[in-house]
């Protein structure tokens, strides 16, 4: 392994860490912030109301990012 | 309808199988196959037990009373887990290396181990956990009475409070070790949350698919405000999040699950994104069964129970038993851990230290320490069941269950700012936590926890809606006129407020001691320190027999023999007691952390060891210590940078020797060159003698007279080589005495004075009139200007050959210059010419066997002079420096 590769990985690596540190605050805009009113009102996703849609999408989106990155940062 | 003997067979029969399962995990544990208990899979189905009985029914209920907002409760939680690397991961290793054994140990440790800190934080704890734990036994009561509605509350109260403390008690208290982990129990717990996980999700399938036509038909009944914006996001969704998601980390029951009981910090990266899928699929059918019962239940049923009395309704026992058992182990788990977790504390923080302080002598010589901090734990836990149980006898399941749980959450959420400051800011101080904690609980107290009560305990019905004293800017709901918000917003408002403002200007204002300072570097530099660098505590006046008997009554006889043979190991004793070193004493005080807490580990070691606290003193020697490490180290440094010159020096020594070892070489060969010359002559010359007979007397004569010569030059040429090595080897010492520097050239111009004839050579005596006298041997000095003119004679010759005798002098020493004009010496010759046998290019002259010029050096040297060849235009010039006398 070349020495750029090993440099490619440590930023890799930093920039994990760093979108770790995000990924609380990215779910906090979106489900603590007044984003949340956007997706309020009577539409509705297959029958669903758009907001039970959203909040839980969101939710269960975040699971997934999070399920990813424990992954890398457990390897890391 | 279900009987209720049907029902307490049910639970029983649970009950059995909860202890059977715990039972064989502990058997398991102990047998050392805990593989598989310690996957990380156990440990996130063990955080569950953060959904309680509240969660189970209260969760509907809110949901039917104020739509989405349940949400904002599971929400925190998956923010702070999905975020674990940044605080949960930092806890979890705070906790492994400072040996934590609960929240309030946490705080008290990080603020230079304060007794004083852990117990109010072990107070506020026990505050905020007995409405809680009642909360639990009134759900389960509440289960019941939907099935039974005659069954006498109390009674029922009773019953399931004492089975829990016997559980408890049986699995929780089974070792001193709090960092143990309790594996019966944890394995129990998961088991509960795979139930209650299940439980819930069938109810919600029935209700969605077995009751209603689907989701779509279900929302349609939705009332509609429930979907419009301003009913969603609010100052109090904001404020719920937040307290949740500190709530995850504060409350003791869940810092129990999430740090003590943690095997592996990998777990925690399964647990970040498993635990947030938990709780989503927990509160996934919650909206739907709450607008169902909305619809579907008679006006005034409670909404609470909705997830037992909507299955009940449609005739699905079995399923409502099933969600009964739901409830109930969502109820039961919180309670175990709960008192668990409270029972470490009260017995580490207050029944400890008062132990320690009424019985200062008794750590030295009264008997096991185990069995009291065992019965101790265990009278805890039956004595926070009690008051569980009490709360809920005065109360009598006053108000809705969601309700007490969120004055709980936000009860124990004061202890986040100090919590959060100690970890990421070393300047946070035991000063600004002390205050920030009691003035935000006091607030929360007033604003929220006492007119929870409604005026029957302490704070009169008037006194809530006017103020006291008709003071009415001091209202407890409205304080200084802020009106118009929800109760629990307007008191987290003001108490964390108040709390995160004392905490920072306290912080600021004081001055930590020296080992809040250590501590806190401790904490909030634990991914940097490692567990390498320990804190400096205690003076040395510690023996390790007392620490031993110390150890002893804690640990156990075993693990007490077996900590102190593996630090005499480390410390390189093949037998006996460790020494009482520094590292022994943090050692021990680590592994007593793990039973009593850092307060009282650090209490009962620092009163054998002496010194309690870190006095300035002591600062002083560790800086004195630190300091001498870097001199020490510097000292290092340089013998290592003049090893290095040493080596240099010998490795030049070591080239030089060798190439003395190869001229020796070259010089032996060369003498035996030099004698084999005149040796060869003298045999041939003398077998001629021998063998010839007719040989004339002339001839014969002739033959002997080069006979003779070559003896003689052999013989002064063994002369010279002595006389050569043993001016070399300076083991002959001149004597040295006054010469007239004139007289010596003199002699050797008069010696030579024939050859100089012969070679036509005309001297040229350049030196002054009046007498110089050095400081030499006659006979030596006259030597070498012999050997010089003979030099000249024999290689220095030029067209009209000459040689000029000239002297200079300086301070110390005369200079005789002899300069001829003969073909000179070259550069690269001039380094030879002072080499034995050398013989520069020119073809040698007989007589000499290149002697001269080495010897005469070394004459000169001897001397304390010189003899050396100057660089010049034309001819050789040869400088003789002599000391002046």
């Amino acid at each position: 392994m070349s020495s750029l590769d090993l440099a490619d990985v440590a930023t890799r690596k930093r920039k994990l860490r760093e979108a770790a540190l995000l990924l609380p605050l990215f779910g906090a805009f979106l489900l603590v912030s007044p984003l949340i009113t956007v997706f309020t009102g009577f539409t509705t996703v297959f029958g669903l109301p758009l907001i039970f849609v959203y909040i839980f999408g969101v939710w269960l989106g975040l699971v997934l990012i999070a399920r990813a990155m424990a992954r890398r940062l457990e390897k890391s | 309808m279900l009987s209720l003997n049907t029902l307490i067979a049910v639970i029983l029969g649970y009950a059995v199988l909860l202890f059977t399962i715990a039972f064989w995990a502990e058997r398991r544990a102990q047998a050392g196959r805990i593989s598989w208990l310690r996957s990380p899979f156990i440990y996130t189905l063990s955080i569950s037990v953060y959904c309680t009985g509240w969660t189970f029914y209260g969760a509907v209920g809110s949901a039917a009373r104020n739509g989405f907002e349940f949400v904002t409760i599971y929400l925190g939680p998956t923010l702070v887990f999905i975020g674990w690397w940044w605080l949960l991961r930092k806890l979890l290793r705070i906790g492994r290396t400072q040996r934590i054994t609960s929240i309030a140990d946490l705080i008290s440790s990080r603020y230079g181990k304060s007794t004083t800190l852990a117990v109010l934080v072990t107070l506020l704890a026990v505050i905020g956990s007995t409405p809680y734990i009642a909360l639990q036994l009134q759900s389960i009561t509440l289960s019941f009475s939907v099935f039974e509605s005659g069954g006498n509350a109390n009674l029922t109260a009773f019953w399931v409070a004492a089975g829990l403390a016997v559980f408890t008690i049986l699995f929780g208290t089974r070792n001193v070790d709090a960092n143990e982990r309790h594996h019966g129990v944890v394995t129990a717990i998961a088991i509960e949350a795979v139930v209650k996980l299940v439980a819930l999700f069938l109810v919600g399938v029935f209700v969605v698919w077995g009751i209603a036509g689907g989701p779509a038909e279900i929302f349609a009944k939705a009332p509609p405000e429930m979907l419009r914006g301003d009913s969603i996001f609010s100052a109090r969704w904001v404020s719920l999040t937040m307290l949740s998601a500190m709530a995850i980390i504060t409350l003791p029951r869940m810092f129990q699950v999430i740090v003590v009981e943690n095997a592996d910090e990998k777990h925690l990266a399964t647990a970040s994104w498993a635990f947030p899928g938990y709780l989503l699929l927990m509160s996934l059918f919650v909206l739907p069964i709450a607008i169902m019962g909305n619809a579907l239940m008679p006006e005034g049923a409670n909404p609470d129970l909705y997830v037992l009395s909507l299955p009940l309704s449609q005739g699905q026992e079995n399923l409502a038993l099933l969600a009964f058992l739901g409830g109930f182990s969502s109820a039961t788990s919180m309670v175990i851990i709960a008192a668990i977790a409270l029972s470490t504390m009260v017995s580490n923080h207050i029944i400890m230290p008062l132990w320690l302080r009424f019985a200062p002598q008794r750590t030295e010589t009264s008997g096991d320490v185990r069995t009291i901090l065992l019965r101790s734990r265990r009278l805890s836990i039956a004595g926070i069941l009690l008051l569980g149980y009490l709360y809920f006898r005065i109360t009598g399941g006053s108000g809705a269950l969601a309700s007490i749980g969120l004055i709980a959450f936000a009860g124990m959420a004061q202890i986040i700012p100090s919590l959060l400051g100690g970890v990421f800011w070393r300047g946070a101080t035991r000063t600004g936590a002390m205050l920030g904690l009691l003035f935000g609980f006091a607030l929360w107290a007033y604003t929220l926890f006492l007119p929870s009560f409604e005026g029957s305990f302490i704070l009169s019905q008037s006194v809530i809606e006017n103020g006291p004293f008709g003071l009415t800017f001091l209202t407890p709901n409205a304080l200084f006129g802020l009106t118009g918000y929800d109760p629990l917003v307007h008191s987290l408002f003001w108490s964390m407020t108040l709390n995160v403002t004392l905490f920072i200007l306290g912080s600021l204002l004081s001055t930590p001691t020296p080992l809040e300072r250590i501590q806190s570097s401790q904490f909030v530099d634990v991914f940097r320190l490692d567990q390498s660098t320990g804190s400096y505590l205690v003076s040395r006046s510690a023996t390790s027999e007392d620490l031993f008997t110390l150890a002893q009554r804690i640990l156990g006889a075993d693990p007490a023999q077996r900590l102190f043979s593996e630090m005499a190991q480390q410390q390189g004793k093949a037998m006996g007691l460790p020494d009482a070193t520094d590292k022994l004493v943090q050692t021990l005080e680590r592994e007593l952390a793990g039973s009593v807490g850092a307060a009282s580990a650090h209490a009962m070691v620092s009163q054998i060891a002496g010194g309690g606290t870190v006095s300035v003193d002591e600062l002083m020697n560790i800086a004195d210590e630190t300091a001498q490490i870097v001199e020490y180290s510097q000292q290092l440094e340089n013998q290592s940078h003049r090893l290095e010159l040493a080596m240099q020096e010998l490795r030049g020594a070591n080239a030089q020797l060798t190439e003395m070892g190869a001229q020796k070489d070259a010089f032996l060969s060369q003498v035996s060159h030099e004698l084999r010359t005149p040796m060869t002559s003298i045999r041939s010359f003398s077998e001629i003698l021998r063998d010839s007979d007719g040989l004339d007397l002339p001839d014969a004569k002739r033959f002997l007279g080069i006979i003779q010569d070559e003896s003689v030059r052999l013989t002064r040429l063994l002369d010279e080589i002595l006389d050569l090595s043993h001016l070399e080897s300076g083991r002959g010492q001149l004597l040295l005495e006054p010469v007239v520097l004139q007289n010596a050239i003199e002699k050797a111009l008069s010696v030579m004075g024939a050859l100089l004839e012969e070679a036509e050579i005309v001297v040229e005596n350049k030196l002054p009139d009046e007498s110089v006298v050095v400081l030499a041997n006659f006979d030596r000095l006259a030597q070498v200007f012999i050997n010089l003119i003979s030099n000249t004679v024999k290689y220095g010759r030029g067209e009209g050959p000459k040689l000029d005798i000239s002297l200079s002098i300086t301070e110390a020493y005369a200079t005789v210059i002899m300069a001829d004009n003969g073909p000179g010496i070259t550069a690269a010759d001039s380094k030879k010419v002072f080499e034995k046998f050398t013989r520069l290019s020119e073809a040698s002259l007989a007589g000499s066997a290149g002697l001269g010029l080495p010897i005469s050096r070394e004459i000169m040297r001897n001397l304390q002079g010189d003899l050396t060849l100057k660089p010049s235009r034309q001819g050789a010039v040869f400088e003789v420096r002599i000391p002046l006398i």
